[in-house]
């Protein structure tokens, strides 16, 4: 078990879009250092309580607390303040910007002396170097910094957008279908690396319809069902993916 | 990546997801982006060598002081346009925003007699005026800049004639022909100015955030907001620098000529989108140098200058920018086709039982 301090907590929450209830009285915990996996069938509300853990979206009902203090988020952006980041498919990365441009992108650092201080000159050597140390930290190989992301493959996007959420000290990282249209290699490059960020006690919320990646990654499962939790289990080697489908449909 | 936002920018082509490419021509790509400017400099010593050889009267410091000096205008013009075009947006009322200011400009100096310094400052004004408009329609309303700006082209020139009624107003004395004739240190005044915001320009495109976040509007536009990147500000702000600029490239150009004369600025637009173009800013935003930009003004200044040094007739001019304009833009074509090209041997895709969300 990990007896890691809860990072993120969710409780009863409830969320309606119209004649439609969404998400039904959910609650969910996070730990640092813990992978929780997130599934089930199409429509079952996971991209929903994405919306309301990132700040994108307001519950009618439930409250949300990040390190023990209850927050109420207008926008992403408040999220991000407190360490909560969202890497969505749309991966917000600037394809004619390099890696570390886009790193920076918005906290560009300055100089040092007057140039610096008064006439916002940006310090660029010190950019790279502070996103090839990141990178180097997290077990990252990607191609030289100053590499164009339009000429990055998927996966190695996906390694930059997760990397930039924790350079800038995000603790608390969610991840909806990281993997979804990416190739082996590119797969691996993620799942390694949700693997490693793990080890440095990022907490990560990892929503996917793939059995196997979720069972390879996640310390614990919370499956979905019609807006409703149906199960929160801790994964060891007896958990099957066959058993965790029978969870999501309704057939156990 | 459907891009969501182009729905207000119908006229660029929807940009294509990038695929990763293969090594050789993916070097050649990146080598084509990075070096796009670099291969007009060098286009550009050709020629200044060719001319060299062919005239006597070529690489004169006399000569070069003309260049600059007949490039000087559109250079200014062309910097604020330059920032707008790497941020996706175009600015085509610069030539009838610069009339207008310079009637107003007459207008007060000549038939109202308010002081120089008044007289300057509001034509000034009426540009910053003008492109606050611009900037307001386009940026924060989200209309098309190419509809806004070509309005502009037509209502800013119409209005200026109804300042003037096509009467040319002129006799602003020794002071303000000194922004025009004057020099400092054997430079012109103008190329003084010029050459100032260059360096101002460069300063922000290259080494302040300013440079990569208008970069980004261009790119993409929902991922640079998502990043905290104004992105209605930012090109609200460049619209005024741009209409500013045209007024004092009208100013300018007013003292050169000492005369407030309805006819300037005409073409100035497309002069200015054409240096912008050539100096490889693509058009539809993202990319560029401007480094490149000052390459392109220059190389039009070269080529008009050579080709009349030679004696050969303003038609050539234009054909061979018109030229050279079509083959900067075949570049760019086979760099964005490059760019599109797959990965030779592709990865075979994780089954996925479902791409949701
Ligand atoms: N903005 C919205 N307006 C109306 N209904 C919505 C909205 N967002 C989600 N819903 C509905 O809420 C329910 C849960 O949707 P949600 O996107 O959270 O499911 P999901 O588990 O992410 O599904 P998938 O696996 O397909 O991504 C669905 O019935 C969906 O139609
Ligand atoms: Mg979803």
């Amino acid at each position: 078990m990990n007896e890691q301090p809860v990072v993120l907590a969710v409780e009863g929450i409830t969320k309606r879009f119209g004649a439609v209830t969404a998400l039904n009285d959910v609650s969910l915990e996070l730990r640092a250092g813990e992978v929780l996996g997130l599934i089930g069938d199409n429509g079952a509300g996971k991209s929903t309580m994405v919306g309301v853990m990132s700040g994108a979206l307001r519950p009618d009902e439930g409250t949300v607390s990040v390190d023990g203090v209850e927050r109420s988020f207008a926008n992403p952006a408040e999220a991000r303040a407190v360490g909560i980041e969202t890497v969505f498919q749309n991966l917000a990365l600037v394809p004619t910007l390099n890696i570390a441009e886009n790193v920076f992108l918005r906290r560009e650092q300055y100089g040092p002396g007057m140039l610096g201080k008064t006439f916002h000159r940006m310090h660029k050597s010190a950019m790279r170097r502070e996103v090839r140390e990141g990178f180097e930290r997290f077990g990252v190989t990607l191609p030289p910094v100053r590499t164009k992301v339009s000429a990055l493959s998927g996966g190695q996007r996906q390694a930059v957008a997760i990397t930039r959420a924790v350079l800038w000290g995000s603790h608390i990282v969610i991840m909806d279908e990281p993997a979804a249209a990416l190739g082996v290699k590119q797969t691996e490059l993620v799942l390694s690396l949700v693997e490693r960020l793990k080890a440095h006690g990022v907490a990560i919320v990892f929503i996917s319809h793939n059995m196997q990646h979720v069972l390879r990654v996640a310390d614990r499962i919370a499956v979905f069902r019609l807006g409703r939790k149906v199960a929160d289990i801790d994964v060891h080697d007896q958990t099957t993916g066959a058993h965790l489908v029978g969870l999501m449909t309704g057939a156990a | 990546m459907a891009q969501a936002e182009s729905a207000g920018r119908s006229w660029r082509k929807p940009r294509a997801p990038r695929e990763p490419r293969s090594g050789g021509l993916r070097r050649l790509a990146a080598l084509l982006a990075n070096y796009q400017s670099g291969g007009l400099l060098i286009a550009l010593l050709v020629m200044g060598a060719i001319f060299t050889s062919m005239s006597k009267n070529f690489l004169t410091h006399r000569n070069l002081t003309v260049i600059l000096l007949q490039v000087s205008i559109v250079g200014l013009v062309a910097i604020p346009q330059a920032m707008l075009v790497l941020s996706g947006y175009v600015d085509l009322s610069v030539g009838s925003v610069a009339v207008l200011a310079v009637a107003m400009f007459g207008q007060m100096a000549r038939v109202d007699h308010h002081s120089l310094a008044l007289s300057i400052a509001i034509a000034l004004a009426v540009g910053a005026g003008w492109g606050l408009m611009n900037g307001v329609l386009i940026s924060y309303l989200e209309f098309s800049p190419i509809i806004v700006t070509l309005g502009g082209f037509a209502g800013a020139r119409g209005v200026a004639e109804t300042i003037t009624h096509d009467v040319t107003q002129f006799g602003f004395g020794d002071k303000f022909a000194y922004l025009g004739n004057g020099t400092i240190l054997s430079v012109p005044v103008p190329a003084v100015i010029f050459l100032g915001f260059f360096v101002v320009g460069a300063y922000i495109w290259y080494e302040m955030p300013l440079g990569r976040h208008m970069m980004s509007i261009g790119a993409d536009k929902i991922a640079a907001r998502s990043r905290g990147v104004s992105t209605k500000l930012i090109p609200c702000v460049l619209y005024v620098f741009s209409g500013i600029a045209a007024a004092a490239g009208g100013l300018i150009l007013t003292s050169e000529l000492d005369g407030a004369s309805p006819s300037i600025g005409i073409g100035l637009e497309l002069q200015v989108l054409t240096a912008v173009l050539l100096g490889g800013v693509a058009f539809a935003g993202g990319r560029g140098s401007l480094w490149g930009v000052l390459f392109g003004i220059l190389f039009i200044g070269v080529l008009n200058n050579g080709l009349i040094l030679l004696n050969i007739g303003p038609y050539v001019v234009n054909l061979a920018v018109g030229a050279v304009l079509v083959a900067a833009a075949g570049a760019d074509a086979f760099y964005q086709r490059l760019e599109r090209i797959p990965v030779a041997a592709a990865e075979p895709v994780a089954a996925e039982p479902e791409a949701s969300t």
